[in-house]
C-alpha cells in the first residue's frame, strides 16, 4: 500500500512544482475535453432534438443508432478513424493522424452518441403539451427547439458531464489516432497507460490523481449546475 | 392591419377534418367578427377542439376552406407552463409571437392585472394551483393581443369557486373592440357568461348557431333540445313536447296531474322528477317539495314542440 501514497505525494510534489511535463499533459488532456465535448455539443444537441422531437422516417432507426452508439468500443473506433486517416485513405491528406486535431476528431465521435442519445431522451420528457402551445402561439421551430432544450436542461447537463466525462477517460481511440506522442497528443489517461507499461507506479498513480480531481472538479462543477437548475431558476423568457 | 369592430376575422366554410382516418368534423361553417366572442358548446367527443386546433392552422384540413385575416392565437387546453416565473412564462410567449423585448416585461404584467393575476407574476410556474395556472394561461394568450383568439376549455379541470372566479374575470376580460374570440366549453353556465353567439356542435357538425337566448330557450332540433337541458318530455298526437325543469312547475292549481317518481337534492332545493300519463317532467322546487310517490298538479310554463318523425329519427 506504501507505493499508492508514495504516488499521491508524488502527485501533490508535481503539481506544487509546476512540473513542466505535467503541465503539458494536463493542457492536452483539458484542449481535448474541451473541444470535443464543445463539438459534441454542437453536433449532438440538434441530432437529439430531431431524434427526439421530429417526425420523419428513420428516427426509430436513427434513436437505436445513437443507442447503440453509447456503447462504441473506443478501441474500435479509433482504428476505423486511423485507417480513414492513414496516408492513402480517404482522410489521408487532412493529415490528421497522430495529431491534436485527430484525437479532438476521434473523441467527437466517441461523445457525439452520447449527447444526441441523452438529449433525446431528455427533450422526449418535456411535455409535449408546452411544445404543441409554444407553436399555437407563433413558435418558430428553432424557438421550440430552445424552449425543449431549456425544459431538458438537466438531461442535457448530463449528456455534457457524460460527453467531458469520457474525454477525460478515453485511451484507446487516443493512443491509435494520436500515437501518444509525449507533448503533442498524449493525455492524462494515455500517459498513464504508459507509466504503468514502464512500471513506473508512482508517477502512474500520480497522473490518475490528477486525472481524477480534474474529474471531479469539473463534473462536480456541471452537477452543481445542474441541480441548481433543477430547482428551477427563475430566468426571463430568452 | 386590424380588422374593424363587426367584420369577419375568422372564416370557416365546410371545414371537415379527419383524425385516425375517422371524420372527427364535418361539413362546418363558422364565423367569428371582430368585437365578438363566440362560444362553441358541445358534449366530450363532439369535435369542438379539433375544430378550434384546425382553425388555428395546427391540423390539416381534409376538406373545405378557413380564411384568417390577422393573426390567430390558440391556448390549448392544457395550462402547460414552462419552469420559470408566470410572468417570464407571459414573457415567452411574447417572444414567440414577436414582440420587441423592450415591450414584454409591461405587456406581460398588464395582461396578468387584466386577468386577476397580478400576484402571480413573480411566482415559478410549478407551485402555481391549477386555478393559478389556468389564469396564467389565459394571461398569455390575451397579453399576445391576437386579431382572432382561440380559447379551448380555459375552465376544465376546476373546482367550482375557482371555475366561477376565472369564469367572471373571463367574461369581462375577453370583450375587446378589436378582436374576434372562439371559447370552446361544454358547460351552458359558461356559455352564458361568455357569449354574444353560442354554437353547439354535436357529433362532428354544428348543430345549431345563434344568441344563448335563442339556442337555449328555442333550440332547432330535439337533439339540440336534448343537449340544452329539456329533459322533460310529452308525447302528443303528432308531436313531442321538450322540457326543461325551469318550464315546470308544480302547482296545486295547474292542469295536469302527474306522480312524484323521483326526489334529488340540489343546492337551490330539490330536482323533482313526475309521471304523468302522456310522458315525464322535471322540476326544480324549494325544500322540502312533495314526498315520493305523491299525486301533485303541474302547470307547464314554456317547452318546445317537435314533429314526432323528427324526434324519432333523433
Amino acid at each position: 500500500m506504501e507505493f499508492i501514497w508514495d504516488g499521491l505525494k508524488q502527485a501533490v510534489d508535481l503539481l506544487a512544482h509546476g512540473d513542466h511535463d505535467i503541465l503539458v499533459v494536463v493542457e492536452t488532456t483539458l484542449q481535448v475535453a474541451f473541444w470535443s465535448t464543445i463539438l459534441a455539443l454542437a453536433l449532438g444537441l440538434p441530432a437529439g432534438l430531431a431524434l427526439g422531437l421530429g417526425r420523419f422516417r428513420g428516427r426509430r432507426v436513427g434513436l437505436a443508432v445513437a443507442n447503440s452508439g453509447m456503447g462504441l468500443p473506443p478501441v474500435v473506433v479509433g482504428l476505423v478513424v486511423a485507417l480513414l486517416l492513414f496516408r492513402g485513405a480517404p482522410l489521408g491528406e487532412l493529415n490528421l493522424l497522430y495529431t491534436l486535431k485527430g484525437v479532438i476528431v476521434a473523441q467527437t465521435l466517441l461523445a457525439l452518441p452520447l449527447v444526441a442519445a441523452l438529449t433525446a431522451a431528455a427533450v422526449q420528457a418535456v411535455p409535449t403539451g408546452l411544445l404543441e402551445q409554444a407553436r399555437a402561439f407563433g413558435a418558430s421551430r428553432a424557438q421550440v427547439a430552445g424552449l425543449a432544450l431549456r425544459e431538458a436542461r438537466v438531461g442535457v447537463l448530463a449528456a455534457t458531464i457524460a460527453a467531458m466525462g469520457s474525454a477525460f477517460a478515453e485511451v484507446g481511440a487516443v493512443v491509435l489516432v494520436g500515437g501518444n506522442i509525449e507533448g503533442e497528443t498524449q493525455t492524462l489517461a494515455s500517459a498513464v497507460l504508459v507509466r504503468v507499461s514502464a512500471g513506473d507506479y508512482g508517477r502512474a498513480i500520480a497522473l490518475g490523481t490528477i486525472l481524477l480531481g480534474l474529474i471531479m472538479i469539473l463534473a462536480a462543477g456541471l452537477t452543481f449546475a445542474q441541480q441548481h437548475e433543477r430547482r428551477g431558476p427563475l430566468g426571463r423568457a430568452s | 392591419m386590424t380588422p374593424a369592430a363587426g367584420a369577419p376575422v375568422v372564416r370557416a366554410r365546410g371545414v371537415t377534418v379527419a383524425r385516425g382516418g375517422a371524420e372527427v368534423v364535418r361539413d362546418a361553417d363558422l364565423e367569428v367578427a371582430a368585437g365578438e366572442v363566440v362560444v362553441l358548446l358541445g358534449p366530450n367527443g363532439a369535435g369542438k377542439s379539433t375544430l378550434l386546433a384546425a382553425i388555428a392552422g395546427l391540423l390539416p384540413l381534409a376538406g373545405g376552406t378557413i380564411e384568417r385575416r390577422g393573426r390567430v392565437a390558440a391556448a390549448l387546453q392544457a395550462p402547460a407552463l414552462a419552469n420559470r416565473t408566470a410572468a417570464a412564462n407571459v414573457e415567452a410567449a411574447l417572444a414567440w409571437w414577436g414582440v420587441p423585448r423592450a415591450q414584454r416585461a409591461e405587456r406581460a404584467r398588464a395582461a396578468l392585472r387584466t386577468i386577476g393575476a397580478r400576484g402571480l407574476a413573480d411566482r415559478p410556474a410549478r407551485t402555481l394551483s391549477g386555478g393559478e395556472a389556468r389564469r396564467v394561461h389565459l394571461a398569455r394568450a390575451l397579453a399576445l393581443e391576437a386579431d382572432a383568439l382561440l380559447l379551448d376549455e380555459p375552465f376544465a379541470g376546476l373546482d367550482a369557486p375557482t371555475r366561477a372566479d376565472l369564469l367572471y374575470d373571463a367574461a369581462s376580460a375577453l370583450r375587446d373592440a378589436r378582436r374576434a374570440t372562439l371559447v370552446v366549453v361544454h358547460d351552458r353556465a359558461e356559455a352564458w357568461a361568455l357569449a354574444d353567439r353560442v354554437m353547439v356542435m354535436l357529433d362532428g357538425r354544428i348543430a345549431s348557431s345563434g344568441t344563448p337566448a335563442s339556442v337555449f330557450g328555442d333550440p332547432p332540433s330535439p337533439q339540440v333540445a336534448a343537449f340544452v337541458g329539456f329533459v322533460g318530455r310529452l308525447e302528443e298526437p303528432h308531436a313531442v313536447r321538450l322540457f326543461r325543469p325551469q318550464d315546470v312547475t308544480l302547482d296545486p292549481d295547474g292542469p295536469l296531474r302527474a306522480r312524484v317518481t323521483r326526489l334529488v337534492p340540489t343546492e337551490d332545493g330539490v330536482r323533482v322528477e313526475v309521471a304523468l300519463d302522456a310522458g315525464h317532467l322535471v322540476a326544480l322546487v324549494p325544500v322540502p317539495g312533495p314526498r315520493l310517490g305523491e299525486e301533485v298538479r303541474v302547470r307547464l310554463l314554456g317547452g318546445v314542440r317537435f314533429a314526432r318523425d323528427r324526434v324519432e329519427r333523433a
